[in-house]
This record gives C-alpha cells, sequence and structure tokens, in this order.
C-alpha cells in the first residue's frame, strides 16, 4: 500500500501507531461482557420461535415468578417508536418486550434471570406460551399479498412507505436514446456481524441517584435520550456509558429493545442485570442489512451517454421501524444514491420500503449505498457490452466533470468536489486490463474463465443539519461537541461524545490536537463514550467521527492554545505575537521556551503568576458543524480481476485495486485499515454472506456454519492509491471514510464475474454470487445456448 | 457440581464447577481471564483461542470438567514470553488490530504458527489464520504481523507452552 507521509508526522498525515493498541494487546480491557457488579443477573431472553402470532396465554413457571418478566412487570414504558416525516409513512410500535404478538423469529418474549445465563436459559425454556400462529409475511412479493394479515393494526397493506422521484424529462430521453436496457437486480439479506455481539448491563447508583446503563453501543447520548423518552425518565437520572466496544457496523447505532428492557426491570426491581448477546440471538435478533431488489431500465445515446434512469427499488425493512433511523432510510438512501458519480439530469423512480416477518433492517456499513452502487454500475457494464465499449470509457463519458462541482444530483444530494475520472483511470491503471487476454489464453481449454469488473462509489460522510433534516428523522444529527483540558501537570485530556470502536479515533483526534498545539499525541488522553464525561453529542456513524469531532477538536484546541499563547508570553516576558506552539513548548522569537506543565501549573496553582487578562485554568468546550452541511463526498473505483471456476462455481479473486480520495489525509495508515476491513466485508456481501429465511419466516443462518465470514484467505491485499483532494466544506479538508471501502464491491466481484461469464451467454445480478447461484446461471437455457 | 484443579497461568486452581461450564465461562468467572473473549461460543471465531496441554484450543468448545489436571494459558501469562512480546510489537506497528476483539486470539494463534513455521509464507499464514475470524481489518494487517514477527524474532526454536 503507497502511503506518501513524512515518517516522522506526528500531526495530521502521519501514521503513527496508535495510542489505544496498548490496552487491546493486552487483552485486559474491558468489553460489556467483562463489566460486573456484586450480586448482577444475567440475563436470557425468551425470543419468539415463530414468525407470527398473537401470544394468547402466558405463565411463569412455578417458583420462578420473581426472575421471570413480561411487558407488563416493567412499569410504566413506551414503545420504541421511529417516526419518519415523510408524508404516507405508516407507524409500528416496537416494544421492549412483545405486546401480546410477535412479529419476527427471535423477538423477545420475556426477561429471564439466573445466577448463570445456563441457569437463565433454563428458565426462558420453563416459561409456557401459547401461540396463534398467523400466516407470515416472509417476502417481499408477499407483502403486497391482500390475503396476508397487516403486521401491525391498522394498516391496509404491509408497506412502511413508497416515495418517488421524478426529475428531468425521462420520457425525452426514452425517446431519443439508440438504447434502452432493463434489468434486475438483486442484494440479498444480510446480518451484520460485529465479533463482539450487543450487550448491555444495568445498575442503581444510589449515591448519584443515577439509573447507570452500560451498552455496547455507537452512540451513548443519543440513547440516553431515547431511554429518557421511553422510561418517561429526566435525563440527568441515567447515565450510559459505552464501554470498548468490539466493533460495531451500525449494528450497535440502534436503540434495541433490550436496552430498553433491561433499564426498565432495574428501575423497577432495583436488580442488576447483564445481557450478552450470543451469536445466535446475533444472527436472528439483530438488525439486518441491505435486502434490495432493482429494475433499472435505463436510456443511452450510441456512445453510452446516459440520457434518463428509471428505477423501481423495493426493499425488505423487516418487522419494525428501527430508531432512529426509520425503516424507510435503506430505501430512501437507495433512491438518493441510485444515479451515483454520473451526470444523469433526468430520473424517475420509486422506492418502497415492505414490512415482513423478519428481524427489522438497521444500518450497516455504507447504508443503502451498496445496493445502488450494486444497480447503478452493473447497469454501465451492461451498456458497455451491449455497445461493445470498453466499461471504464463508458464511464469516463457520464461522470459528474471537476468543473461541476458542486453538482445538485437527480437523486438530491450536493456533491461537493472530486475528480471520478481520476480513480476510475487510476484504479484501471493499477489492475493492468491488458493482462486479461494473456490469462484467458493461459487458461484456455480449462474450466476457469478470466474477467474483470470495476465500479465507482459515492460515500457521502459527515452529512449534518439539512441533510438528516431531509431525510425526516426523528433526530437531526448536525454538529458535534468537544471539551478539552490541560491537566496541571500539562497533559491534554479531550472528552468527546463519539464513540471508538476500531477506528482509531484516540489516536487521530490526538493529531488533530498535535497540530493545534504543537503537543505530543502520547501526551494526549481521549475519552469517549461516557454521557457522564462529554457534553452532548451524536455519536459515530455514517463516517462522520473524524470530520465532525475532528473539527470540535480543532476548534477547542485553537481556543487553548490563544490562552496558552498568552500566558506562554507572559512567563516569557515577550509580546503574544512573538510566541509560537511548538514540541510541548511556547517557543518565543528568540529561542527561550516555556514547557506546557510549567503553563498549566501557572494557571491551575500559581494564578499569581498570571497575566491580570487571564483567567485561571485551562479547559474549552467546542461545537463543530460544517461549512455546509450537505456532506463531505469520498468517492473512488475498485477495480477486481477474477478466476471463475464453472465447474465449481467459485469465484477467486487475483488481484484487487482501489483508488479513492477522502480528502485530508490525518492517518494514512488508518485510513488503509478502514479500507481493508470495508473491503473485506464488501467481499463477504459480494461472494459469502447470506440471511434466508423460509416461507414460514424461519431465518436458516444460525451459526457461522450456515452464515460464513470472509477469512484469511478469502481477502486478498489490496493495493491502495489515495487522490486526495481536500472538501472544501470541512476543517482540515477532511471528508470522512469509514464505510466506502464496502459499497463497491459487489458492483466491482459481479462486473467481474460478468465479464468472464459473458462469452458463455450467462449472467447473474444476486448477491452473494455463491457458487450454487453461479451454477444455476451457466445452467440457465440462454447460457446454454451461447455456449453451444 | 463437580471438583476439578487445573493449572492456570502457572497457578493452581480447584474448584467446584456445574458439568455444563464450558472452559471458557470457567477461565473469565474463576481466573478473571478476561482476554478470553467469545465471538461464537460455537468453535468457529477463535477469539477464545488459548494453550492447553501445550496445543491450542478453543475455550468455548470445551468443558471445564473434561480439563481436570489440565495446565492451561491464556494471554495474560504470556507477558513474559518472548514470542507474544514481539507479536504485540509487530501487531502494533504493522496495524494488525482495529477494535481488539478477535486479538488475544489472534496472538495466541499467532504464536503457535511461528512455532510451526519459523519463516512462514503469507499463504501459509492466511491458511493457518483460516480458523480465527477479524470483522475490522481484512486480515491485511494481521497476517504483515505475523510476517512481521517471523522476521524479527530472534533465531531458535520456539518451545511449546
Amino acid at each position: 500500500m503507497a502511503v506518501a507521509t513524512a515518517p516522522d508526522r506526528k500531526g495530521i498525515g502521519g501514521s503513527i501507531r496508535r495510542i489505544e493498541d496498548a490496552r487491546l494487546l493486552s487483552g485486559r480491557s474491558t468489553f460489556i461482557a467483562d463489566i460486573g457488579r456484586p450480586g448482577i443477573w444475567e440475563v436470557a431472553f425468551l425470543r419468539s420461535p415463530v414468525a407470527h402470532a398473537n401470544l394468547v396465554h402466558l405463565e411463569k413457571p412455578a417458583g420462578a415468578e420473581d426472575r421471570v418478566f413480561f411487558l407488563a412487570d416493567l412499569g410504566a414504558i413506551l414503545p420504541i417508536r421511529a417516526d419518519s416525516q415523510a408524508p404516507g409513512f405508516r407507524r409500528s410500535d416496537y416494544p421492549a418486550i412483545a405486546d401480546g404478538k410477535v412479529r419476527f423469529v427471535g423477538e423477545p418474549i420475556a426477561i429471564c434471570l439466573g445466577r448463570t445465563r445456563g441457569e437463565a436459559e433454563d428458565l426462558a425454556q420453563a416459561v409456557l406460551v401459547d401461540y396463534d400462529e398467523l400466516p407470515a409475511v416472509a417476502d417481499i412479493a408477499q407483502s403486497r399479498n391482500p390475503d396476508l394479515p397487516p403486521i401491525h393494526p391498522g394498516w391496509s397493506e404491509n408497506v412502511f412507505l413508497e416515495s418517488r422521484v421524478d426529475v428531468g424529462d425521462v420520457d425525452a430521453a426514452r425517446a431519443a436514446a439508440a438504447l434502452s436496457l432493463t434489468r434486475r437486480y438483486r442484494m440479498n439479506r444480510q446480518a451484520i456481524v460485529s465479533l463482539e455481539g450487543r450487550g448491555v448491563v444495568t445498575y442503581r447508583d444510589e449515591r448519584t441517584g443515577e439509573l447507570v446503563v452500560y451498552s455496547s453501543t455507537q452512540f451513548p447520548h443519543v440513547i440516553r435520550t431515547a431511554l429518557a423518552e421511553c422510561l418517561g425518565m429526566k435525563e440527568r437520572e441515567l447515565r450510559v456509558v459505552a464501554p470498548e466496544v468490539g466493533g460495531s457496523f451500525g449494528v450497535k447505532n440502534n436503540l434495541n429493545p433490550e436496552e430498553l428492557a433491561l433499564a426498565a426491570l432495574t428501575r423497577r426491581t432495583g436488580k442488576a442485570l447483564r445481557w450478552v448477546e450470543d451469536r445466535r440471538e446475533h444472527l436472528i435478533a439483530s438488525a439486518h442489512a441491505r435486502e434490495h431488489r432493482y429494475e433499472v431500465t435505463v436510456h443511452a445515446d450510441g456512445e453510452g451517454r446516459v440520457l434518463g434512469l428509471e428505477a423501481t427499488i423495493e426493499v425488505d425493512a423487516g418487522a419494525y421501524s428501527v430508531w432512529p433511523w426509520t425503516a424507510p432510510m435503506e430505501a430512501g438512501m437507495a433512491i438518493g444514491f441510485l444515479p451515483g458519480p454520473y451526470a444523469i439530469t433526468s430520473y424517475r423512480a420509486t422506492a418502497l420500503t415492505c414490512a415482513s416477518n423478519k428481524s427489522p433492517l438497521g444500518p450497516y456499513r455504507g447504508v443503502g449505498r451498496p445496493g445502488a452502487c450494486f444497480a447503478i454500475e452493473r447497469t454501465m457494464d451492461e451498456i458497455a457490452a451491449a455497445l461493445g465499449l470498453d466499461p471504464v470509457e463508458v464511464r469516463l463519458r457520464n461522470y459528474v466533470r471537476p468543473d461541476q462541482f458542486p453538482w445538485k444530483s437527480a437523486g438530491g444530494k450536493t456533491y461537493d468536489i472530486g475528480d471520478y475520472g481520476a480513480s476510475a483511470r487510476a484504479a484501471r491503471d493499477m489492475i493492468r486490463p491488458e493482462r486479461v487476454a494473456a490469462l484467458r489464453q493461459e487458461h484456455a481449454g480449462s474450466d476457469w474463465r478470466i474477467g474483470i469488473g470495476y465500479a465507482t462509489y459515492l460515500e457521502q460522510t459527515a452529512h449534518g443539519t439539512a441533510e438528516w433534516v431531509q431525510r425526516g428523522l426523528p433526530v437531526v444529527f448536525g454538529y458535534e461537541q468537544a471539551e478539552i483540558h490541560m491537566t496541571a501537570d500539562g497533559m491534554l485530556v479531550m472528552d468527546v461524545p463519539i464513540q471508538n470502536h476500531g477506528q482509531g479515533l484516540e489516536t487521530t483526534l490526538a493529531q488533530v490536537a498535535h497540530d493545534e498545539l504543537g503537543i505530543d499525541p502520547a501526551q494526549v488522553v481521549v475519552r469517549h463514550g461516557d454521557t457522564s464525561l462529554a457534553p452532548y453529542g451524536m455519536g459515530t456513524f455514517a463516517s462522520r467521527s473524524m470530520v465532525m469531532s475532528g473539527g470540535a477538536v480543532g476548534r477547542a484546541c485553537e481556543a487553548l492554545a490563544a490562552k496558552i499563547r498568552k500566558i506562554g508570553a507572559h512567563l516569557l516576558q515577550v509580546t503574544e505575537e512573538n510566541v509560537r506552539l511548538k514540541d510541548g513548548e511556547v517557543v518565543a522569537a528568540g529561542g527561550a521556551s516555556v514547557p506546557l506543565a510549567e503553563i498549566a501549573m501557572a494557571a491551575y496553582l500559581h494564578p499569581e503568576r498570571l497575566p491580570d487578562t487571564v483567567e485561571p485554568g485551562l479547559s474549552v468546550i467546542a461545537s463543530y458543524r460544517t461549512a455546509r452541511d450537505t456532506g463531505a463526498w469520498s468517492y473512488g473505483t475498485h477495480a477486481v480481476l477474477v478466476a471463475v471456476d464453472t465447474g465449481t462455481g467459485l469465484v477467486e479473486i487475483l488481484d484487487y485495486a482501489i483508488a479513492h480520495d477522502c480528502g485530508t489525509i490525518v492517518n494514512p495508515m488508518i485510513v488503509d485499515g478502514q479500507m481493508m476491513g470495508g473491503l473485506a466485508q464488501g467481499i463477504g456481501t459480494a461472494l459469502y454472506e447470506e440471511m434466508p429465511y423460509s416461507e414460514d419466516g424461519q431465518p436458516l443462518a444460525s451459526t457461522f456454519m450456515d452464515y460464513l465470514v470472509p477469512g484469511a484467505p478469502e481477502v486478498p491485499r489490496a493495493r491502495i492509491e489515495h487522490l486526495s483532494i481536500p472538501s472544501p466544506i470541512t476543517r482540515y479538508g477532511i471528508k470522512g471514510m469509514g464505510e466506502g471501502g464496502a459499497i463497491p464491491p459487489p458492483a466491482a466481484i459481479c462486473n467481474a464475474v460478468n465479464d468472464a461469464l459473458r462469452p458463455l451467454g450467462a449472467a447473474i445480478d444476486e448477491t452473494p454470487l455463491t457458487p450454487d447461484r453461479i451454477i444455476r446461471a451457466l445452467m440457465a437455457p440462454q447460457a446454454g445456448e451461447a455456449g453451444a | 457440581m463437580q471438583p476439578i484443579e487445573l493449572i492456570v497461568n502457572g497457578e493452581r486452581l480447584s474448584a467446584a464447577v456445574d458439568p455444563r461450564t464450558t472452559l471458557a465461562d470457567f477461565l473469565r468467572e474463576a481466573a478473571d481471564a478476561r482476554s478470553v473473549h467469545l465471538g461464537c461460543e460455537h468453535g468457529v471465531c477463535g477469539a477464545c483461542t488459548i494453550v492447553v496441554d501445550g496445543r491450542i484450543a478453543r475455550s468455548c468448545i470445551a468443558l471445564a470438567v473434561a480439563l481436570d489436571g489440565a495446565e492451561i494459558w491464556t494471554l495474560e501469562g504470556l507477558g513474559a514470553d518472548p514470542v507474544i512480546a514481539q507479536l504485540r510489537a509487530s501487531f502494533h506497528e504493522c496495524h494488525g488490530l482495529q477494535c481488539g476483539y478477535c486479538t488475544p486470539g489472534m496472538l495466541v494463534t499467532a504464536r503457535e504458527i511461528l512455532r510451526r513455521h519459523p519463516a512462514p509464507s503469507e499463504a501459509v499464514v492466511r491458511e493457518a489464520l483460516a480458523g480465527n475470524i477479524c470483522r475490522c481489518t481484512g486480515y491485511a494487517g494481521i497476517v504483515a504481523a505475523v510476517l512481521h514477527a517471523a522476521e524479527n524474532l530472534a533465531e531458535g526454536e520456539i518451545p511449546p507452552l
């Protein structure tokens, strides 16, 4: 991975090694399962074994009445209500524990307590439940079947929302087109799979009067707000803490019924409780992701320029609208992002968010965009194939040009800056398509078919007020805060409400502080994940933290630096204009200097040394939002070379190249790590990961033996090139980049597989590209005819 | 409850256990071995990998009662091991971890890879890591770290634990 950076740089741009590594390498840091209390009870949830049923009778095991709890035992508690502001949205109330009805396999029915998890599970097995089963809606097609019962009361059909876009003149595009193509694509349902599952610990702190909720979550402050509302409590009566979080990727970015259930039960009983999700629970009952279907019709001229785009998008959002994202978020993102990096001005589409008796859909790295990217990037390749053009050339003819920014897309988004063509050319240069002919020659006569595929993606990041208002969510994530102080011995402590779950933010925020204060990152402590430590903030998701929290930390440090300079100049007996901060000292023009520790000592312990105009203490709280709040847009092109075994249907990735732009890079090593991690998950979506359901709504993958996560042999080391055009709307020019790696791999890999199979007349447009699906594509009638 | 006695990280440990208690749960509760992370509890993800009588094993699919008399090492007990020390340095240098949840299992497994293959190829490392799932890194940093450790370890055979 070519990383151009000065090796000795500690601030923005330096690949310094991570501050958080030592405690994680010790194995001794504190994840949710490591948090205990004297007398703590282990929690097991009795979860529904059926997809759709009325609960006609519930009975606690004799003698265990004080260890089994139904909804009615939890006291006053509101259901989780994630309402979209979009007109026509159908509401779903998501209770902490089933309220007389279950709507998906895995939905909690009872909370059971034991001294061990085993005892609690025994109890769950002994609860008597009479299910009056109802027909299950287990498929998108069934959600519009009027013969099936409504999943929620008062619904006329099992659809959360239907939304439409119609801009430009699609009919004129159709009339003018030399080529009109219609294609159907499917990206199937996935689990999200953080390696550490979710988990919650609750207890009462009698000293502070707080109900303490430890949760493996991405956004503790927002969870506190939501819990307070559902429980009818004051925010000050709740403390929410995210301990070390073992991966999230979106699955820990929802208000979960389990969080609400444990908090309510501790409030009611005073008992300390611990629930640690196991893998089966995670796979069937944690939020799922994807499950998109597309019918795309594209109209193009004879040179492959897109004149108009039409689409019908269907998403199966499962049984409930998750808070705060709302059920239509996924389809809404898909319809907004389908035009992608292309200068498409005529666009007509419908997005349908269906409800079903499956686990609710929540955000997962990329949210909506992997599906939209899959659909548009497959379509670009189809245009190229139909016209006999090079797929990169077709893209180059259609990209929004660098001189067209800011670009208002047909999907209603505002792209800030970029050179999409540069990323495509760079990726093509890295993958070297000229070697494909020789590879094909080499494998001629064998079962192996060689293909090459490209996909360009956009990653809207750090979007603020305007975007979240447009999406109609219950919370508008428009800003971020940071509170910083210098200790009396000169270290910097930064309390931030974002959450670090592997992104290395303790290191990168310290790098920002280094640039502003000249302080060594090793002298900076970042504390996060605790509502009692940090001011209010939104948490870590949507590739926002480096931009938003970096901006807040930068502003806070800038203000602190001004005060430090003032004190330093006074101590050095020079004017303020003649000092600067460097290497942990305030340095005067003549070379005299005073260390930060001495300034801190004056500020806290020796106010007699301070100038009259300076108040004692060294602390600042600052807030930050981007200059324009429609997002900083990262983008890039992935290029992949594959071999497909037409005998077994296996796909092997021979080479993978990424050229991307995430603006100013704070730490190239960490950026490469994020990119590789996203790629691995994208490969999972493309080739392995699927959460299928039976016709009666039973999830068919509940272990890692049937839900396949990529391992070290399946994920090649990609070559990564950074283009780095700074964003004009963010402090330091940073763009977020946590999700981009996961967005285009399904499209790029599927394009490569189709390139390999095209000479055989076979086509495949559904992820994951399992051996079974590839073999079936090869056996389809048209493949047989073309191959004969 | 059944009495067992085993040696955990060099110390003798006697306890009465419920026969269904997994070794992982036992070590976490009775020996404060919180480095034993549970990612699947069915023997696939490798996060709970420890050393039992000189061989690496998944503690989530072993029962504590079946290990009566065994000698066990978890990452907690390996602070003085030079191979683990090098691996920790290499994981730090090569960005071989993000959230840190798979990391203890990766370190214990990596030590065993280096014991069996003093100068492994990248392909060998990847194959040998196939039983350890990492959801964050895409494995690039982990594979690089194991190769980096192999290059930087002092010559000589690595003993089993």
